[in-house]
């Protein structure tokens, strides 16, 4: 089967999606033929997992063309939602949530230093084009929230507890490069490079698996070796050698177990450590193919239960890719300033937000085409996708109606809807996701901005 | 048959019929005689030519006694329980047997000659080799000049050439500007300052650097990209920074620190900021200027994998034996070496050879090819070249995973890993080889060296000896000799110091931590100076100080206002030269060179080695007896039969620790080995448990007398500690003990294994050479590479 070969494209196969394709099932009887083993396993004791992703990207959206206009079940998708119009079932518009924190920090600094935690930044000397200059966040966010209370009890435990993952991220620790916080002065910062997640991941498996394809030469060396020397001096070969013969058997028998541990899994028909593809390097015109590499590793990631939560942060507050592979060569950020009236930016604008749409909608795939470990369905109804951005709209930095988009189940939300809050501030939002995850909190961030509590209409 | 012939017959059936024949008593006869009484007395306990006999007496017969020293313990003391049925003559006769047959040095090396043991890296030798592989791509460093760090100030809140406006070397990193300007022309409400310069560590292990900046602060280490510490967004009160870091003696390792203010429209913080230091088992302290360089050093990068610590019976790190840990090791080292090739040295290098012809396929592998000849000490031929590099690399399409390939199978190579396996290559690489391993604890280097070597100019002498003097020049030798100046002195097996904080209420934390950073201060001094002789060591007449050790330990710890010249000024710039601005100096754990004392004597009588004798509340005459009979004068010393605990003070008021330690120790089986120990000890009681001086105790005058009775039974009367440290800086034994201690060290084997007389020959070059230690170690090095090759 020829694969269209763009300049993103490489020899990036997926076996799966394309026998999919060619079978011409539709994702939901597909997804049904791939779970039919698990249904044995719908008396499994275990409770359900939940997990939540937080996908970011910059510089606001164009809401004409971003927010549904018929409120409810029946609402229209538009332009920029259009590569998640096969969800629209088991997504949510959420119109009417605004970023109101105050305080230090510049209209791009607060919309992602205090996105995701919801209280004001530290005073500080990074000056942004407007307002006071700010350091980090005063407090904790979300998603390292939700890190903490998992990981201190058994029950929901992982690897990790919380991954960070980027997509051509700036090699600057500031706060325009942060989303995620540990605590108040404590940013983490996002993993942009697929080999270095890769490695923070599997890198003891894989490396494991490097040593154990040089044994052999290894030994032949010893033996060679053990030939230069005087009788009496080959009894520390000796032992070099009978050493490194039992790491051998050590590593087989691993290895053993491992594979066989893998084909007890029916149900899944990729391997445990997945493939990247070799060499890519962290270029611009990359982008996509190194966004592709991250989903991939992140649903893996959720699919060996190494974490529950997780955030996705494409470029940066201020981002400025040049998506050169929708034949735009202006960079995001600079585009985003142009009044409405340009329209050639305007309609570039659309068509950025369009293919940020295509990535959150190329996740939602795969843990649609993934069931769930241990479980019913598949891992997107385990799992809900919070697609959100710092800025309501780039050229009046407004971070009124910041875009949230959920996608997929693991909340267990009303979904399916367009919803419109009229205005509330983001931090009940928080809470809801605190609630929603089973990390129920009566407020989150700074307390002022918490009145009301958790919006009931998202609760189910 | 003549009548001679059949007179000898006849004396022969008669001593063979064993009657008392009078035949005069030639030493031969006498041995006869020592053997049959040890087979008659003495075997039963002791075993068969001394071995040892599980049941009674399980260590072997082995000492360095006299046969004087030896007939006099056996006529007191053997055998056990009934000394009197082997006195005098019968004493005498099977001492001189047992000294001559097995006991002795010399007969043990006639029984079983010393050969020279195979031995794999030990974990220092490993860091050291991998760091200088990754020194051979970037450039190796030079000796360093300059001390301290240099300092550009610009107006301003950035780097702009026409903005700078101060050029500078300072001595350390700690200032407080408050809100003030650092400098002539400098806006104090924005401005840039950028210190670079190297980090010089003394000692190996594992640091703590810790950066206090009150403003926006940037820290590179390691080369000019790798950033350790981001604090370029400076934010409320984060103001404390660590990173933890294992750092190899004898390297330099570039940083840069960039310290910036920035005009806001908010309040400005105050500008501060200190670079200091946790060293391993020290506290936290200014990193001071004797520890940075200020010239410009290449990358450098040492492993910060764990490796599993090697065999130290015999006092120094030895690589004897495998096992699965160090195996894991090796495996770490050398993944953690391949992702520093290929996310550092090979960017590096690509920019270098962007000119050169091939893709960057096959750029790197001849980077590999290269790193791999160096790591196996001799460029590769075709056949290694394709085994080790081309079959690996061709297999593996991610350039990482190929990296990682080729370096696991290198570098857990026994071609690595064992050094001394060499008998393949000629002569002269075998002795560069040796010599680097020797001198340097690492794979060889230098140009000029490996050139040499390919050239086959190494195989005299003369050629080995010149170029160990050159390689001796060399900080890495530096390092290694105060490794070994550790092991002499037995400090990593010393008593913490702690004390009773009612008898010594001035001795606290702070006094203890300066004594023990001045001690090393003043062993780093000995092993940087190649001029250092022998006798320095015990008769040094300066230390460092500072103001609390000159409030507890008298005048002779004053400062001496630093001269120009006068090497070590610590913390501290020379008097005379302008004040700095900001400068955070004259702190209290600043320390300082001290004026010259009469009665200071080096090493022997800091107070840190002698508090470090001692226990809580009294001194240990036994462990200093101890230390100066096993370490100093290089006897050996049987452990005793059982654990004693000492005599509390409380218990005999009435009696000094010495009268105390005599009453302990006064019975015939302890005084075997306590007649050794104690008179020793004794001379330094002058100096309490926490090395202050004292001329009385509880009362009593300290009796300060001592005698030792040296190896070839020479009676040596010592009237106090500065009878004792003459004694030491100059004595046959100590000399003796120092040579065979130092070559061991060195070359990880006993010098017998090169040859019977290499001990005795080495002691007198080093006499010849007025106790010049940097010719003791070129020499053997020297004797190292040039011998004959035991393995093969």
């Amino acid at each position: 089967m020829q694969e269209k070969i763009t300049r993103s494209s490489r020899r990036f196969h997926n076996s799966r999606r394309e026998f999919l394709k060619s079978l011409g099932i539709g994702t939901a009887a597909a997804h049904f033929a791939l779970s039919l083993p698990s249904l044995g396993w719908a008396a499994a004791a275990s409770p359900q997992k939940k997990r939540l992703v937080f996908v970011f990207s910059p510089n606001g959206v164009i809401p004409k063309h971003f927010w549904p206009e018929n409120p409810g079940r029946d609402y229209d998708v538009k332009r920029i939602l259009e590569p998640l119009s096969d969800f629209q079932s088991r997504m949510t518009t959420l119109h009417g949530v605004n970023n109101r924190i105050k305080g230090d920090g510049d209209g791009h600094m607060r919309g992602i230093g205090c996105l995701l935690t919801g209280i004001e930044l530290f005073p500080g000397d990074v000056q942004g084009g407007s307002d006071t200059p700010a350091g980090w966040s005063m407090g904790i966010s979300v998603d390292q929230e939700i890190k903490n209370q998992y990981q201190a009890d058994a029950a929901t435990r992982t690897r990790f507890g919380s991954l960070e993952f980027g997509v051509m991220v700036p090699e600057r620790a500031d706060t325009w490069t942060r989303m995620s916080y540990a605590g108040p002065n404590q940013p983490v910062a996002p993993i942009d490079n697929p080999y270095q997640m890769f490695d923070r991941l599997y890198g003891q498996t894989h490396n494991r698996k490097l040593l154990a394809s040089v044994l052999d030469e290894l030994t032949d060396d010893l033996k060679k070796v053990k030939r230069m020397v005087s009788a009496e001096d080959r009894r520390l070969l000796d032992e070099h050698l009978s050493m490194v013969r039992r790491v051998e058997k050590d590593m087989r028998i691993e290895q053993q177990t491992t594979q066989a541990a893998a084909e007890n899994e029916s149900a899944d028909l990729g391997h445990a450590v997945p493939d990247l593809p070799p060499n890519v390097q962290e270029d611009n015109d990359n982008i996509p193919e190194i966004a592709k590499m991250q989903i991939e590793l992140l649903v893996n990631s959720f699919r060996s239960d190494f974490a529950r939560v997780a955030t996705f942060q494409i470029t940066n507050s201020v981002g400025n890719p040049k998506m050169r592979w929708l034949d735009i060569d202006e960079s995001h950020h600079s585009l985003s300033h142009e009044p409405d009236s340009n329209e050639e930016a305007y309609e570039k604008l659309i068509r950025i937000n369009t293919w940020y749409a295509e990535q959150v909608a190329l996740m939602a795939k795969r843990l649609d085409e993934t069931p769930e470990p241990g479980g019913e369905g598949s891992m997107l109804d385990h799992t809900t996708i919070v697609w959100t951005n710092e800025l309501g709209k780039g050229n009046s930095h407004t971070r009124n109606n910041i875009p949230f988009v959920l996608v997929g189940d693991g909340l267990g939300f009303k979904t399916g809807e367009a919803m419109d809050f009229g205005g509330v501030n983001h931090n009940r939002l928080l809470m809801t996701f605190l609630q929603g995850m089973d990390c129920p909190r009566k407020t989150f961030g700074n307390p002022d901005f918490c009145d009301g509590g958790v919006l009931g209409d998202l609760l189910a | 048959m003549s009548p001679q012939i059949l007179s000898l017959l006849v004396v022969h059936a008669l001593l063979a019929c064993g009657l008392a024949a009078h035949v005069s008593a030639g030493d031969g006869d006498a041995e006869d005689r020592g053997r049959r009484i040890y087979e008659n007395q003495c075997a039963e306990c002791h075993g068969d030519r001394g071995r040892g006999n599980e049941d009674f007496y399980p260590d072997p017969l082995i000492g360095d006694d006299s046969p004087g020293q030896l007939a006099e313990l056996i006529a007191d003391t053997m055998p056990e329980g009934e000394p009197e049925l082997c006195q005098g003559d019968d004493a005498e006769a099977v001492a001189a047997y047992i000294h001559e047959a097995f006991y002795s040095e010399a007969a043990q090396i006639r029984n079983r000659p010393p050969r020279l043991m195979l031995q794999r890296l030990t974990a220092r030798q490993l860091r050291q080799s991998l760091s200088d592989l990754y020194a051979t791509v970037d450039g190796i460093p030079v000796k360093p000049t300059q001390p301290g760090v240099n300092a550009l100030y610009f107006d301003g809140d950035r780097w702009k050439k026409e903005n700078q406006r101060i050029e500078r070397i300072d001595p350390f990193i700690d200032f407080d500007f408050g809100h003030e300007s650092p400098g002539d022309e400098i806006s104090s409400e924005a401005f840039y300052v950028l210190w670079s310069g190297a980090l010089k560590p003394e000692r190996s292990g594992r640091y703590e650097i810790v950066v206090h900046s009150s403003l926006s602060m940037t820290m590179k280490f390691g080369d000019g990209d790798k950033v350790l510490i981001d604090n370029h967004v400076q934010s409320g009160d984060k103001t404390e920074f660590r990173r933890s870091l294992f750092l190899s003696a004898g390297r330099l390792y570039p940083f840069s620190i960039q310290f910036i203010q920035r005009k806001r429209k908010t309040e400005l913080p105050s500008a501060d900021i200190r670079l200091a230091w946790v060293p391993p088992g020290g506290v936290e302290h200014t990193i001071p200027t004797r520890n940075l360089v200020a010239d410009s050093v290449p990358p450098a990068y040492t492993i910060q994998s764990d490796l599993p610590p090697d065999d130290r019976s015999y006092g120094y790190p030895r690589g004897i034996s495998v096992d699965r840990a160090w195996d894991e090791s090796t495996t770490s080292a050398a993944l953690e070496f391949a992702t520093v090739v290929y996310e550092d040295l090979w960017p590096r290098y690509q920019r270098r050879h962007r000119k050169d012809d091939g893709d960057d396929r096959t750029k790197l592998k001849r980077l590999l090819v290269e790193i791999v000849g160096r790591a196996f000490r001799h460029p590769l031929d075709d056949e290694l070249k394709r085994q080790f590099v081309d079959r690996p690399f061709d297999q593996t399409p991610a350039d990482i995973d190929a990296v990682k390939r080729v370096l696991l199978v290198a570098l857990k190579s026994p071609r690595f890993l064992y050094p001394t396996i060499d008998s393949d290559r000629s002569p002269s690489r075998r002795a560069a080889n040796r010599l680097a391993l020797v001198l340097h604890d690492s794979i060889p280097t230098r140009t000029e060296l490996i050139r040499t070597a390919g050239q086959d100019e190494l195989e005299s002498e003369d050629q080995i000896r010149h170029h160990a003097r050159e390689m001796s020049q060399d900080p890495r030798t530096d390092a290694k000799f105060l490794e070994f100046l550790s092991g002499w002195l037995n400090l990593d097996h010393l008593h913490d110091l702690d004390k009773d904080q009612e008898k010594f209420a001035d001795f606290d934390d702070a006094v203890a931590a300066d004594s023990r950073r001045s001690f090393r201060w003043m062993l780093a001094d000995f092993a940087a100076d190649p001029e250092t002789r022998f006798q320095d060591l015990l008769t040094r007449p300066r230390a460092y100080t500072s103001d609390r050790l000159a409030a507890y330990y008298g005048d002779a710890w004053e400062t001496q206002r630093a001269q120009a010249g006068d090497r070590g000024v610590g913390n501290g710039q020379a008097e005379g030269t302008k004040k700095v601005v900001g400068l955070v100096d004259d702190q209290p754990d600043h320390l300082r060179i001290s004026v010259p004392s009469p009665d200071r004597r080096g090493v022997l009588n800091h107070p840190f080695l002698t508090s470090s004798l001692a226990y809580h509340d009294a001194t240990s005459p036994i462990h200093r007896g101890v230390f100066l009979i096993r370490y100093m004068l290089g006897r050996t010393l049987r452990p005793p039969n059982a654990a004693f605990a000492p005599f509390s003070p409380d218990l005999h008021p009435d009696l000094t620790t010495r009268q105390r330690v005599e009453l302990q120790t006064g019975e015939q089986s302890c005084q075997v080995c306590h007649s050794k120990i104690n008179p020793l000890g004794f001379t330094l009681e002058n100096y309490d448990a926490t090395g202050r001086h004292r001329d009385s105790e509880s009362g009593r005058p300290i009796d300060s007398n001592g005698v030792y009775e040296s190896r070839d039974g020479e009676s040596v009367s010592l009237a106090g500690p500065m009878d004792l440290a003459d004694y030491l800086a100059t004595s046959d034994d100590s000399v003796r003990g120092f040579v065979n201690r130092l070559f061991q060290h060195f070359t990880k084997q006993p010098p017998a294994a090169y040859g019977r007389q290499t001990l005795d020959q080495l002691i007198r070059n080093f006499e010849a050479s007025d106790y010049s230690i940097r010719e003791l170690i070129v020499e053997i090095a020297t004797i190292a590479a040039a011998r004959p090759l035991g393995e093969s």
